[in-house]
């Protein structure tokens, strides 16, 4: 496996044209951490919901062309997104298991001059910074969060399938909550912590798709959470701007900050949330920010 | 008749799941815990897409009045996961899903984010607006 003194960071399209304010913030905190990234001319993941429905052919020989790119340079992939990561991290271990697979794919690779080694690891940035070390990201802190309840929403596609993706407890996960706990704030318990937020569904039908981002708000606010983080950019679209559809839907009103992991420890390191670009969120963050001795 | 699609049957098996989806034994647990299923249980039955994948029986899978049956799906992977007889679930549906796009099934935003992605390498192509939003940041 390449080595981890430098790592192609992989934003994905939803993060890189839609909601940059992710990127920026994640850049930052590991710009402050030490954690070195660079970048590279990868495509699409492809996205593991959609285009992988379409034609597996092309998303494993899509997600193989992105993966060359790092191997190329002998380095680990860093994904900011639980779907490009949860792509390029099963089509790097269908490829490296299934001899038959991954001739077919080089077959179509060499066209554009690229040959699929297996050579190198894919790895989500929660992953990152928890090997990184909670313990170590606390010395950074200096915002008091103390008294801040956090529902933690880890998403679908970042322990999940557990024996392929091998990040966390794939019902249980706990590397967030741990990360989310070392700015002093506190991850509480929900009953729907592992409810989908619903983002696949609504790709075919918005019903159904709202009710379980309801279900999903109704118990966090039940149980008390000022905020959500959030460590997947459908999840964050999903929750930070059907706010008020998933209200109609279930004869409710959610106001609801939903917070990305590096964004809640940008601010826990002291970061202006003007740098943040945290007035791009749909679900207004103004009343949190000034609870928690922001201006 | 029962017509059984032997083309039907032979895809599925050969999806990259070894031969784990024969030891299906109709538990349900599949369904138990899923959040479509919970929601819908009449439109949308993973166990049930199981059953009628391996016996080939294609007609009980296609060509109803919607797709939700197949598109209802969040791909949440909690039925991978729960499945005591380790059978990836998902991947039956990933060749499900891939059928009925070639059958002109599939709802519309599967297919026009296929041409995006085709078009341009990407699912969601750059906007100016965001592009210098981005240089801002
Ligand atoms: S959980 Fe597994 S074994 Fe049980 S019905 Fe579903 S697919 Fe079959
Ligand atoms: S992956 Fe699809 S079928 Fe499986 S539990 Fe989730 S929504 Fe249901």
């Amino acid at each position: 496996m390449a080595k981890v003194e430098e790592y192609k960071l992989f934003p994905g399209c939803t993060i890189g044209n839609r909601i940059p304010f992710i990127e920026a913030s994640a850049r930052k905190v590991f710009d402050k951490l030490g954690i070195k990234t660079s970048d590279a001319a990868f495509a699409c993941c492809p996205d593991p919901v959609g285009f992988n429905s379409v034609d597996h052919t092309s998303w494993l020989a899509m997600g193989a062309r992105n993966l060359t790119l790092a191997e190329a340079e002998g380095k680990d992939i860093l994904s900011l997104c639980n779907g490009c990561f949860q792509t390029l991290k099963l089509v790097n271990v269908e490829l490296n298991n299934n001899e038959h697979e991954k001739e077919k794919i080089n077959k179509i690779l060499k066209v554009v001059g690229k040959e699929f080694q297996g050579s190198i690891n894919v790895k989500h940035f929660v992953e990152v910074l928890h090997d990184y070390g909670p313990d170590k990201i606390k010395e950074f802190v200096t915002h008091d969060f103390s008294g801040l309840k956090v529902a933690c929403h880890t998403g679908c596609h970042y322990n999940r399938p557990s024996e392929i993706v091998q990040t966390d407890d794939p019902m249980e996960p706990v590397k967030l909550r741990e990360l989310v706990a070392a700015t002093g704030a506190t991850p509480i318990d929900y009953s729907e912590e592992m409810l989908c937020c619903g983002s696949g569904v609504g790709n075919t039908e918005e019903a159904p798709s709202m009710q379980l981002l309801a279900n999903k708000f109704s118990s966090a606010v039940k149980a008390g959470a000022d905020v959500f983080v959030v460590i997947c950019p459908a999840c964050f679209q999903q929750m930070d701007t059907n706010q008020k559809k998933a209200g109609t839907q279930s004869n409710n009103e959610f106001k609801i900050p939903i917070l990305y992991l590096t964004e809640l420890i940008a601010l826990s390191f002291g970061m202006n949330p003007d740098e943040l670009g945290l007035k791009f969120h749909r679900a207004r963050l103004t009343e949190f920010l000034t609870k928690n001795g922001f201006k | 008749m029962v017509m059984v699609d032997y083309e039907l049957k032979k895809k599925v098996m050969d999806a990259n799941i070894h031969d784990a989806l024969k030891y299906c034994y109709q538990c349900n647990r599949c369904t138990d815990v899923c959040p479509v299923a919970d929601l819908a249980p009449n439109r949308y039955n993973p166990r049930n897409l199981i059953l009628n994948s391996f016996l080939g029986l294609k007609e009980n899978i296609f060509g109803g009045d919607d797709s939700f049956n197949i598109w209802g799906c969040t791909m949440c992977d909690t039925c991978d996961e729960i499945c005591p007889q380790k059978i990836e679930l998902t991947g039956v549906f990933t060749v499900l899903k891939n059928m009925s796009i070639a059958m002109g099934e599939a709802p519309e935003y599967y297919t026009i984010q296929a041409s995006a992605i085709y078009d341009s390498g990407k699912a969601i192509p750059p906007q100016p607006a965001i592009e210098r939003r981005r240089e801002q940041l």
